[in-house]
């Protein structure tokens, strides 16, 4: 399960442009100044597209912490 | 009752020795005193509207225990919808019947139906689109899981009330502010005199800086149709120096008081004059309801239209900023103020570099550098072209006024400039200095760095002395009127 872990790294790295970016299940926006609202919302497509799900808006909104995002995320591809 | 007033300067040593001195054992009198002193303060202005924020609090107690309870998600929805609903109305009726009755009557005569006008006389309750906005994402945090419901009533509706910021913000959320209502609270020496020096910056911003550019900008603004291209653009950069001095102003008198009652208030301004582009302004400008727009309008609404890619998020981006001018004010200009602000964002969005707001307000220091000295000042410049719009009487006058800046570029009167007086011309670059040096700290005087006590005493008569020889009369807040 460490693979998701480690995908979702490199996308935020691609995304945010910044290769200094290392995640943890307490990581929140707070954490990382280039994950804006904004970049956001480029963040959620990208992970879609690539573990090839789809999120409901609703669960979108729900996230706290990047460990709410991977459970989302490994849910998903089950 | 004012911030810069006799009244509230007698009313706060009081409430401030009976929370230290008196009740200091008890959390629940002294939450109950917070409540208090929240009302006496709110109602020396207007009491008959005490009664709008009693409803508000009750109806959003109620609404936060009720939604919390319920399993059923279509039942939850529901609930929430009695919140935004209620909150939604009192705004609407107060704030905006008359604006949207004129602008119907006006889209039905335009196209040949004859109405007549007809308006009612609403007197706007202050505060109402501060504590309203409040009051609701208590209750949308509860619906998305984010926050669990207070049964405390007294806590909740001194969350709701709290006096420092109950008539012109910071907009607290209910996750910051409504814990350390039962927490207790400590004295400390730090703590109060860095508040009492916020509240000095403040007052200093308010009543020299601010209060003294009003009599100019409102001569400008009045009479624009006798000034030359310079004397306009002057007077909308005054007026850009004016409504920052005077809103955070109000906030960091707000910040400082709240510092005194041992209570710690999110930040609210973060030197937004030395934004790199327009993305970072709303980083740093109003952080308390860009925030609040940012989590409850635009989110929902990008993550909705995320397949569009970059024309969702722009059209998110553009919505967010016409409610944005919206909740500013019932008119057309504040309409396309937030509009303009909108606009500005196509090239953040749109191009293919990315635009990285050199600072956030996320602890990282603030790098503003003069190597970037070129974009903060077009940033500056495209703010105060939307400005036109937020100071002007309607959408006409701010038009004419653009106008005649452009029509006189071509003709000799761009040079010819109307002054203010040399006070004002003093100030506002004292200003700006103070604010640079001070760009990593919290506040422009957060000066416990300095080491030398006479040192710091100078600064503080110095300020003493300006607000003395250069403060104007008292006058209310710009923001109360929204």
């Amino acid at each position: 399960m460490n693979d998701v872990h480690n995908e979702l790294t490199s996308l935020f790295r691609e995304v945010l442009e910044n290769d200094d970016i290392v995640l943890t299940n307490e990581t929140t926006a707070n954490d990382i100044d280039e994950w804006d609202s904004i970049n956001h919302i480029y963040l959620v497509v990208e992970i879609e597209k690539h573990f090839g799900i789809k999120f409901t808006s609703a669960q979108i909104l729900e996230w706290k912490n990047v460990g709410e995002m991977l459970e989302a995320i490994k849910e998903k591809k089950q | 009752m004012l911030f810069n007033s006799i009244e509230f300067f007698l009313f706060l040593p009081i409430v401030f020795c009976l929370y230290w001195f008196v009740i200091n054992k008890n959390l629940k009198f002294q939450n109950f005193l917070l409540l208090l002193a929240s009302y006496v303060f709110y109602g020396w202005w207007d009491w008959r509207f005490l009664s709008l924020i009693l409803v508000s609090t009750v109806v959003d107690y109620f609404v936060g225990l009720q939604i919390h309870k319920e399993e059923n998600t279509k039942k939850r929805k529901r609930w929430l919808w009695l919140s935004m609903g209620f909150n939604l109305s009192l705004l609407g009726f107060f704030k905006y019947f008359n604006f949207f009755i004129t602008s119907f009557i006006d889209a039905f005569n335009s196209v040949g139906y004859e109405m007549d006008y007809f308006s009612l006389s609403i007197i706007l309750p202050v505060g109402i689109s501060f504590y309203t906005f409040q009051t609701m994402s208590y209750s949308l945090d509860i619906s998305k899981r984010r926050l669990e419901p207070t049964k405390d009533f007294v806590a909740f509706a001194t969350f709701v009330a709290f006096f420092p910021q109950l008539v012109a913000g910071p907009i607290e959320r209910a996750s910051n502010l409504l814990p350390q209502f039962f927490n207790k609270r400590k004295f400390t020496y730090e703590t109060a005199v860095d508040g009492g020096r916020q509240m000095l910056w403040g007052l200093f911003k308010k009543i020299v800086i601010a209060d003294n550019c009003a009599p100019y900008v409102n001569t400008i603004f009045e009479n624009y149709a006798d000034q030359s291209s310079g004397t306009l653009i002057l007077g909308v950069v005054v007026f850009a120096f004016q409504i920052y001095a005077d809103f955070s102003g109000y906030t960091d008198i707000a910040i400082g008081v709240a510092k005194l009652f041992g209570f710690d208030f999110k930040r609210n301004f973060n030197y937004p004059y030395f934004s790199v582009n327009i993305s970072d302004f709303w980083k740093r400008w109003h952080i308390s309801l860009s925030s609040w727009l940012n989590d409850y309008v635009f989110t929902p609404l990008a993550v909705d239209l995320r397949n569009y890619k970059k024309h969702g998020i722009f059209a998110a981006v553009f919505t967010t900023f016409l409610l944005s001018g919206l909740w500013h004010g019932a008119g057309w200009n504040f309409i396309v103020w937030g509009g303009l602000h909108g606009l500005f964002y196509i090239p953040i969005i749109f191009s293919k570099k990315r635009f990285t707001a050199i600072s956030t307000n996320k602890g990282a220091k603030n790098t503003s550098s003069l190597k970037d000295l070129h974009k903060m000042v077009f940033t500056f410049a495209m703010v105060c072209l939307t400005y036109i719009f937020f100071r002007a009487q309607s959408l006409s006058h701010a038009i004419d006024y653009i106008t005649r800046i452009f029509k006189g570029l071509f003709t000799s009167n761009l040079f010819d400039i109307a002054l203010p007086n040399i006070v004002l011309l003093g100030l506002i670059p004292l200003l700006i200095l103070c604010e640079w040096i001070q760009r990593n700290e919290e506040h422009g005087l957060s000066i416990s760095k300095i080491n030398v006590p006479i040192a710091r005493g100078c600064i503080y008569t110095f300020l003493f002395v300006l607000i003395l020889l250069f403060g104007a009369s008292p006058a209310p807040f710009i923001y109360f009127q929204f």
